[in-house]
């Protein structure tokens, strides 16, 4: 979390409160980048490490809660802690429920901010982590042939190597060798491992199948 | 109105109408039978007396005196006397003219009057909904502008608290950093200063109108915000009274303003009239000159009155005693007063009822 690329996103259209943020969270000893406009930020690059955005609600063009919406059809996962105004509860609860770590009203307490962001920092840790996993499982299942597939589908719904031959209409002997080369490819030590994996695997899996389906 | 309470208020009318046509027909029938006048005038003159009965009543009483003056023709006048007969192209062709006549006539007056009803309640409609209004865009001008000063002043705020949270963060490290916190610190005066600013711009906007100014005819200005607000004064059972000083002299002010304060003064009349009993609630709006050239307005109340202590707090900014008031209708009222160089005061009338009074220098003596 002390990541030296860790960076806290500001966007705000006041410079008074732009200026103020900067400097409260870089004395929590976090990097910032202010923006004084949604449009502005969208045109910032992506972060490619932990991060958070503190959000104004109200904002001049694209509003705080617009942003938020955007960036969630865009498949752009950030935390977001908003900060408002004047919050009204109908507010709150559409962004909370849009998934916003939190809805602070202003003026706020540092500490209350500080604590939202770094909540936020170690959420967009643990989502960026298992993103990762799931990313190089899926390069391992990518490395895979169509018949090592096949048979890890078999394997891991608990099928014994005999009645996958049966099933596949070939030998035990080569559904021992395909076996061995998924075990190989996924990485995995164990059956208990390539099941938990497959689990991981399972929505991506059920795409694939769809999008052979309609092919 | 139902044609139907239409239909009964015409009856009503024409009871009167009915009975004078009818008193004129044998005066007019022993008249001329005395003096043999000939029958062509008689049936003209009857035709005159159907006229003028049309015109006041409704069909019915109408189409009876145009038979009544029928047979009175035929039986005095014409040949063979003293008879009812169709003997004479007279006795056809007069209850044919009458009848269509009195047809004619009520048909005409009654969809005239009609229209005439329809303008009025439209007219009614009018005013309601001008009240209506008037009382909206009261509540939401003062909603906006107390949304938009807790917003302007808000932010600066925020930066200082935020600073001021930074500066002591950057001062407590274990390596202070003193040009950050000197530079937060900076920050703070400057957010200071903006959110003073910002007071003194809201200041300058109220007393902006000045440009706006010009004489006012107070007493008339107080009669369009009585117009305003009667109804609305009358479904809370509220009697609005004026007692204007007829020769009062024009103010200098702007006339939109001021009409806003006496507004606000009499809804606030009328919402603290309508908490009391429902006898007696009465609001007097008066205008008086002073000793001083200046006018005096004065709304009183018959309502619960105000209590000592909040008395004194009624003219600052969000005090309200209204559970949903914003508490910014007497805090403009007075700035408004205030800056056309007036005073805006209240008292609470012994037990009962408050008086609110506000004096404005008058036109002339701003010319000298």
């Amino acid at each position: 979390m002390n990541d030296q690329r860790t960076t806290v996103f500001v966007v705000d259209d006041d410079l008074a409160i732009r200026e103020a943020l900067g400097s409260l969270i870089r004395s929590a000893g976090l990097a910032v980048e202010t923006f004084a406009s949604a449009h502005d930020f969208l045109e910032h690059s992506g972060a490619d490490a932990p991060s958070c955005l503190v959000l104004d609600v109200k904002l001049p063009g694209l509003s705080g809660l617009d942003l938020q919406k955007q960036m969630t059809n865009a498949g752009v996962e950030i935390p977001i802690v908003f900060i408002t105004g004047h919050g009204d509860i109908p507010m709150s609860v559409r962004a909370m429920k849009a998934g916003a770590v939190e809805f602070l009203t202003k003026p706020f307490r540092d500490e209350d901010l500080l604590e939202a962001i770094k909540d936020a920092i170690s959420r967009d840790d643990v989502v960026r982590r298992q993103r990762a996993v799931v990313r190089q499982l899926r390069e391992r299942y990518g490395s895979l042939t169509p018949r090592e597939r096949e048979v890890m589908s078999l394997v891991v719904s608990g099928l014994l190597n005999k009645q996958i031959a049966a099933q596949l209409g070939t030998s035990e002997i080569t559904i021992k060798v395909h076996r061995g080369q998924v075990m190989l490819k996924m990485k995995a030590n164990s059956l208990a491992q390539l099941v938990r994996m497959s689990e991981r695997l399972e929505i991506l899996r059920a795409e694939t199948i769809l999008g052979e389906d309609s092919d | 109105m139902s044609s139907q309470q239409y239909l009964a208020l015409e009856g009503r009318r024409s009871g009167l109408p009915f009975l004078a046509g009818a008193a004129a027909l044998t005066a007019l029938t022993f008249v001329c039978f005395r003096y043999h006048v000939n029958s062509t005038t008689v049936g003209l003159l009857f035709l005159i007396v159907v006229v003028l009965v049309s015109l006041r009543a409704s069909f019915l009483p109408a189409a009876i005196i145009s038979l009544l003056a029928y047979l009175c023709l035929d039986y005095f006048f014409t040949e063979p006397l003293f008879t009812l007969g169709m003997s004479q192209t007279l006795d056809f062709v007069a209850p044919v003219a009458y009848i269509a006549t009195a047809l004619v006539i009520t048909r005409l007056i009654w969809s005239v009057r009609r229209s005439e009803d329809e303008r009025q309640r439209a007219e009614e409609r009018l005013r309601s909904s001008q009240a209506e209004l008037a009382h909206v865009s009261r509540v939401l001008t003062m909603g906006e502008l107390a949304a938009s000063i807790a917003h302007e002043i808000n932010q600066p705020l925020t930066a200082i608290v935020t600073n001021g949270g930074a500066c002591l963060r950057w001062l407590s490290a274990e390596e202070p950093d003193l040009e950050e916190a000197r530079a937060a610190a900076r920050r703070i005066v400057r957010d200071g200063h903006s959110a003073s600013d910002i007071m003194t711009r809201i200041r300058a906007f109220l007393k902006k109108a000045d440009a706006q100014r010009g004489p006012v005819d107070l007493n008339r200005t107080i009669q369009e915000v009585v117009a305003l607000t009667r109804d609305q004064a009358a479904a809370s059972s509220v009697t609005l009274r004026t007692e204007f000083f007829e020769e009062l002299p024009k103010v200098l002010g702007d006339r939109v303003q001021l009409q806003q304060v006496v507004l606000n003064l009499v809804l606030n009349a009328i919402e603290a009239t309508a908490r009391t009993d429902k006898r007696g609630r009465e609001i007097r709006i008066t205008t008086l000159q002073a000793e001083a050239e200046r006018a005096i307005v004065e709304v009183s109340d018959s309502g619960q009155g105000i209590d000592l202590q909040s008395l004194e707090h009624i003219f600052e900014p969000f005090y309200s005693t209204k559970a949903e008031g914003l508490g910014m209708g007497l805090a403009i009222s007075r700035s408004i007063v205030e800056s056309h160089g007036g005073e805006l005061t209240a008292a609470a009338d012994d037990g009962h009822g408050a008086t609110f009074r506000f004096s404005l220098p008058l036109y002339q003596q701003k010319l000298r």
